[in-house]
């Protein structure tokens, strides 16, 4: 029986987690012990879960302990279908994420217990909610005590929503891809614009608080000098602020490249609806148990796999569609749709120590099914990859792949040619079938009336384990 | 004193030396906030609250309060 530690669960000395076939567990240290006793006798752990805040857990008995000599407890935690980082959320979802965070802090000090970390990778969007995944999050609250977390909230949080909200600009959620523990805030401070020192947030939480950095990073501080220096009344002060401080930020949502995009399309409703039922044909075919939709612009397609109940990830290069999209995700309640910012030219790195902390998007794959509707132009023709190229990254992340091929005589198509030389000879319906046959079995071909666009149904002729 | 030593060896995170300085900093100030907050809330309460019927706020509610009270917040 194979144990494996889990590459990610190495800082915090509480526990860690592991991998026992293939089922994922986490071990609860000796010295976290106190701490686990008190946020389950204390009632915290049960509010936590019928507020949804938490992922849930049972606890196992009769396993031996990974690490016997440290080994307090196991327990085996809900498991997440899909982790998703910081640096692939939407403005909207880091501040859901954050406000979140917070309102666990709030609820951890109402049980006499504090938020010891305030990383942005402990949270996930699970099944609709926000929900944090690191059980081992909370300490026993001492009284004067300030948050040990700040830095963090800070960093992970407040630093990349500032940024965006200030600079206008989604992209700059990108950044947190560059630092594995938040974008540090001197350099937060000087890329905002100077007048956000005159807002009473985010000139105590970036500004003063880098410059406190600055200048106390040589001193030492320990915990007992700073014993009894701040009350409850203030730390609560504190999280309110951080709280107001978040919820005064905002980036305009909609207007952009491809959030328009279904308005701006050649086909006609007739075409539109007849495509959906096409798609909607092959995944009952393919039968799949989790789907990644790629370019899924706002879900409109992506929503016929995760209507039926199927775990979708719907992935877009264009933040502005992916908030658009998680709107509708919390407007409507729904449980089985999860959007995110990914640009597939360059798509997330392994990342942190190791490259292992943070998984690459291949890493989290394959999967049983992916759907690539009008987006293979867009790879092949703007992004120049040879269909070859294409079709061997398609056959390494799913089993079955839905695709859309959009000839060169479409409007779409002549646009991206409109600047540039056509220097695409292999971009034909044969050259398309060749290169993808390479690696897959045409299933199922359909051409869309009243378009010239051609949906395939596909399998792929490696037989690998699909996780 | 005993939880304190049970305590000390899980701080793992450096919470940084200036990040516990500028709160100690904030402390009063926003000790004094909070009070003053609660009585603003009951203010505001009083008067009724302009609700700006933006997505992002219905967003919120969501996340300040979860499910179970979100028909309720439309009252406050």
């Amino acid at each position: 029986m194979e144990t494996k530690t889990e590459a990610a669960s190495f800082r915090d000395p509480s526990g860690f987690l592991f991998f026992k076939d293939g089922a994922l567990y986490r071990q609860i240290n000796q010295g976290y012990r106190e701490h686990y006793d008190h946020m389950q006798t204390s009632g915290l752990y049960e509010s936590l879960i019928a507020q949804k805040l938490i992922i849930s857990h049972d606890e196992i008995t009769g396993m031996d302990f990974p690490d016997p000599a440290s080994g307090y407890k196991i327990i085996k935690p809900d498991v997440v279908d899909f982790i998703s980082y910081p640096y692939e959320w939407s403005f909207l979802q880091l501040r859901g994420a954050a406000l979140t965070t917070l309102r666990l802090a709030r609820a951890a000090l109402d049980h006499g217990m504090i938020l010891k970390d305030a990383s942005a990778y402990n949270l996930q969007f699970h099944k609709g909610h926000w929900v944090l995944i690191d059980t081992l999050s909370f300490e026993i609250y001492e009284e004067g005590v300030p948050w040990v977390a700040y830095r963090q909230f800070c960093q992970h949080f407040l630093a990349p929503l500032a940024l965006m909200a200030y600079r206008r600009d989604q992209r700059l959620n990108l950044m947190s891809r560059l630092f594995i523990d938040g974008i540090p805030l001197d350099i937060t401070a000087k890329l905002l614009p100077s007048r956000t020192k005159l807002w009473f947030g985010l000139l105590t939480h970036i500004h003063l608080h880098a410059r406190s950095q600055k200048q106390y990073a040589d001193k030492a501080v320990s915990r007992e000098q700073v014993r009894g220096k701040i009350s409850q009344q203030a730390l609560i002060g504190l999280l309110d602020s951080l709280r107001n401080t978040i919820k005064g930020l905002s980036v305009p949502v909609g207007g952009t490249e491809w959030a328009d995009y279904y308005g701006e399309t050649n086909y006609s409703p007739s075409a539109f609806d007849e495509k959906k039922t096409i798609v909607s044909d092959f995944i009952d075919k393919a039968k799949p148990e989790r789907v990644w939709d790629l370019g899924a612009n706002t879900g409109e397609f992506s929503r016929l796999a995760s209507d039926k109940g199927v775990f979708t990830v719907a992935f877009d290069v264009d933040p502005s569609a992916v908030s658009q999209n998680y709107i509708r995700v919390r407007k409507e309640r729904e449980e089985n749709l999860l959007p995110l910012v990914m640009d597939l030219t360059n798509p997330s790195p392994g990342l942190g120590w190791g490259h292992c902390e943070r998984q690459s998007l291949m890493a989290r794959g394959p999967v049983p099914l992916v759907l690539a509707l009008a987006l293979v132009h867009h790879m092949a023709i703007s992004n120049n990859v040879p269909l070859g190229r294409l079709a061997s990254f398609f056959s390494q992340i799913c089993e079955h792949l839905v695709i859309e091929f959009v000839p060169k005589s479409d409007s779409q198509v002549q646009r991206l040619l409109l600047s540039r030389e056509d220097i695409f000879n292999e971009y034909t319906v044969s050259g398309f079938e060749a290169a993808f046959q390479a690696h897959f079995a045409i299933i199922e071909k359909r051409s869309v009336s009243g378009s010239e666009r051609i949906l395939y149904l596909m399998k792929s002729n490696a037989s690998q384990v699909v996780k | 004193m005993r939880i304190s030593i049970l305590l000390k060896p899980l701080m793992y995170l450096d919470p940084g030396s200036g990040s516990f300085i500028i709160q100690m900093l904030l402390a009063g100030f926003l000790g004094i906030a909070v009070a003053v907050r609660i009585y603003w809330k009951k203010i505001v309460a009083f008067f009724g609250k302009n609700k700006s019927g933006k997505v992002q706020d219905e967003l919120d509610e969501l996340d300040e309060y979860g499910e179970q009270q979100d028909s309720g917040s439309e009252e406050d």
